[in-house]
């Protein structure tokens, strides 16, 4: 029985592996170009850019993804969202949705 | 001639404030014409079903600039998700200003950290 639990514990762990991945304070490092249009927080202070602070983990993820793949047609993010990972979009994405900003309005 | 050039900086400045002012959007209208949105973009944990599965992008105390290109961008085809082209699709420019500054009228939270 106790092996059994470890067992199920192990693959709970393993399961939960890319969620975990995604590492705020290493987007925080990787979100010095990002800052100079977006904001040190993401609170950008242009209105052309976005405000990325509060964003939902998973769109941003799905924004930057889509722009590496094209699918999103942006001059000025393509070339950037070209050299990111997979594991620097999550990082990035992990640190902007844990920041205060944005909220759902209706 | 300081009069005239007085005259002329304040028709000057009148008709500035003037275009400034056609350009805004009105947050009380935007929130009559947001029906549509708050299907999706209002309820809290939201998520699109169709392409692909992921939540709805917050608005709330977003810049207006941005949502009005944003909506711009699905209208003119640039930007693809299939609601929000058909959604934009019957939106006129007033109805984007309006509906950008409702949405950039939410208290925006000043960063932690």
């Amino acid at each position: 029985m106790k092996k059994m639990l470890f067992t199920a514990g192990c693959a709970a762990l393993l399961a939960g592996g890319p969620v975990l991945a995604a590492n705020p304070v290493a987007g925080k490092e990787k979100s010095k170009t990002c800052a100079a249009c977006h904001g040190p927080d993401g609170n950008s202070a242009a209105a052309d850019f976005p405000r990325l602070a509060g964003q939902h983990y998973d769109y941003l993820v799905k924004a930057l993804a889509d722009y590496k793949a094209g699918e999103r047609k942006n001059a000025i993010m393509a070339p950037q969202a070209a050299n990111l990972s997979q594991r620097d979009i999550e990082d990035l994405a992990a640190f902007y949705s844990r920041q205060a900003g944005l909220s759902v309005k209706y | 001639m300081i009069r005239i050039t007085a005259i002329c900086l304040s028709l000057g400045v009148a008709l500035a404030s003037g275009i400034v002012q056609a350009a805004d959007g009105n947050a009380a209208a935007g929130k009559n014409k947001s029906s549509m949105c708050a299907g999706c973009h209002g309820i809290p944990g939201y998520k699109t079903a169709f392409p692909v599965t992921y939540s709805v992008p917050k608005l709330g105390g977003q810049h207006a600039a941005y949502v009005v290109k944003a909506l711009q961008g699905y209208k003119s085809g640039d930007r693809t998700h299939p609601s929000m082209r058909a959604i934009a699709a019957g939106l006129s420019d007033q109805d984007m200003l309006d509906l950008a500054a409702y949405y950039a009228s939410a208290a925006v939270l000043s960063a932690s950290k």
